[in-house]
């Protein structure tokens, strides 16, 4: 599982003290299935390749969690030092997808662990992450 | 060996086999008892000797096919090898002694259709978790999750939601008659 | 970093974020929850029976109680929007709208309305093709282009 340091976009004219969070976040991503490939464009694009000073750790679900491998994701938050927050990115790790009706898909990562912010999409876009980041961080997220 | 070739090989060393051609593919089907023969002339008579996959398809009543593809790498040409195994006797020799790439193919094929594969170093599930029951690509293994739960499109247009009509509902695609039993 | 990457003003035409409702098109035929393969619209309704002044008898009309699309299911496959004979549901560029908690990625009609807006217009056609088929039946003198 790949860990990034990953500073937070700002809007344009948006300063650290309007955002008022941590500007760093270390994301885990989990890359079960095709999700994986939007976050991982994400992470490259958004991503710093000087290590900042990460103060939360989030785990990034994205792609299907099947039931074979729901005791790795369990283990995969158990795992994860603190302080800590889980982002589910994209339908199947939301509530199973368009595998809801499948004989082994786990339907949500919410299921085994607790999800802190729920991504939606098929898959999102990489720039949903960050939306779904600054949701995480901000708790009001790009709304008004 | 090309098409043509590999058609009158066929009918020279494996004289049970039934060979269909199209461009650049040719189709053999052979019964149960001549299956490593069949595969056995492909990979050392024919030249196919790439492995691609192996599963199954549910003919119901008939059985179980188990198909093979195999690649021709020098010719350009495709082998699909396929035979039959009856419903109540799912049993057939492992391809894995020719092919070593047989082996997860036939793991998944094996918990996927109930095809025991005789001879098989390790058949045990490959993708689905412990404690599995079933054999999901059946035809005859519903998908639950669409019996129970509520469908959106059951209701007509207009039927309110607390509707009492005692008409017998629709049904939502891919669930089977019946099902699930009372 | 470029921020207004975060927005969806950038995105080429057709590009699916989110799914809009025009309410004022949805007769409730049902088509677009049945055909959803992830069981993910839910519609409510019943009928109403409407005597128009000039009408000579009464008709029987469905009136939409509940149009709800469950964003957490929704793969984006577009289906709904393909089937409805009445146009009333578009695509969105819109992607960003992550929730807190699952029961907020159910878009009720109101919010389904509210995409409404960042609907953009349709796309030109390319140069040289014909004209668009409402064109040609306004103005049935014109004749077939193409």
């Amino acid at each position: 599982m790949v860990a990034v340091d990953l500073p937070l976009p700002r809007r344009p004219g948006e300063t650290d003290e309007a955002v008022a969070v941590p500007a760093w976040v270390r994301v885990f991503d989990a890359g079960l299935a095709c999700c994986a490939v939007e976050v991982s464009a994400a992470l490259r694009r958004y991503a710093s390749k000087l290590p900042g000073e990460a103060a939360v750790n989030v785990l990034v679900v994205a792609g299907t969690v099947t039931d074979k491998l729901a005791p790795l994701v369990q283990a995969a938050y158990r795992d994860l030092p603190g302080p800590r927050r889980v982002l589910s990115f994209g339908a199947c790790s939301n509530s199973g997808g368009p595998y809801w009706d499948s004989y082994c898909v786990t339907k949500g990562a919410d299921q085994l662990i607790p999800v802190d912010v729920y991504v939606p999409g098929c898959p999102p876009r990489p720039e949903a992450l960050i939306h779904g980041l600054r949701l995480l961080l901000t708790g009001a997220g790009d709304r008004p | 060996m090309t098409g043509a070739q590999l058609l009158a090989g066929a009918a020279r060393h494996l004289p049970s086999a039934r060979c269909a051609a199209e461009e650049g593919t040719v189709t053999m089907e052979v019964p149960r008892e001549d299956w490593l023969t069949a595969l056995t002339f492909a990979r050392d008579t024919a030249g196919c000797d790439f492995f691609d996959w192996l599963t199954a398809v549910d003919e119901q009543d008939h059985g179980l096919a188990v198909v093979v593809h195999l690649y021709s790498i020098e010719d350009q040409q495709h082998l699909f090898v396929r035979t039959l195994v009856p419903p109540d006797d799912p049993v057939l020799p492992t391809a894995t002694p020719l092919f070593r790439g047989a082996a997860w193919a036939e793991r998944e094929t094996h918990e996927m259709f109930g095809v025991v594969f005789e001879g098989h170093p390790d058949l045990v599930p490959l993708l689905l978790p412990q404690g599995f029951e079933g054999h999901p690509l059946r035809k005859d293994f519903p998908l639950a999750a669409r019996a129970t739960q509520d469908w959106p499109g059951a209701r007509e247009p207009g039927e309110p939601a607390a509707s009492a009509r005692s008409r017998r509902r629709l049904v939502p695609p891919g669930v089977p008659e019946g099902w699930p039993p009372a | 970093m470029n921020g207004s990457d975060l927005d969806a003003g950038h995105l080429p035409p057709r590009s699916r974020g989110v799914i809009a409702l025009l309410e004022e098109n949805c007769t409730v035929c049902m088509l677009c929850a049945r055909e959803c393969p992830d069981w993910c619209i839910y519609i409510e309704s019943h009928k109403q029976t409407v005597l128009a002044p000039d009408a000579g008898r009464p008709r029987v009309r469905n009136v939409l109680d509940r149009f709800a699309i469950d964003f957490s299911l929704c793969m984006y496959c577009g289906i709904c929007i393909e089937v409805c004979p009445y146009d009333a549901l578009f695509w969105s560029p819109e992607f960003g709208y992550p929730e807190t908690a699952i029961a907020g990625l159910t878009h009720e009609r109101d919010r389904l309305r509210d995409w409404m807006q960042t609907v953009p217009p349709p796309p030109a056609h390319d140069p040289g093709a014909p004209p668009p088929r409402e064109a040609q039946a306004a103005s049935p003198g014109a004749g077939p282009a193409g």
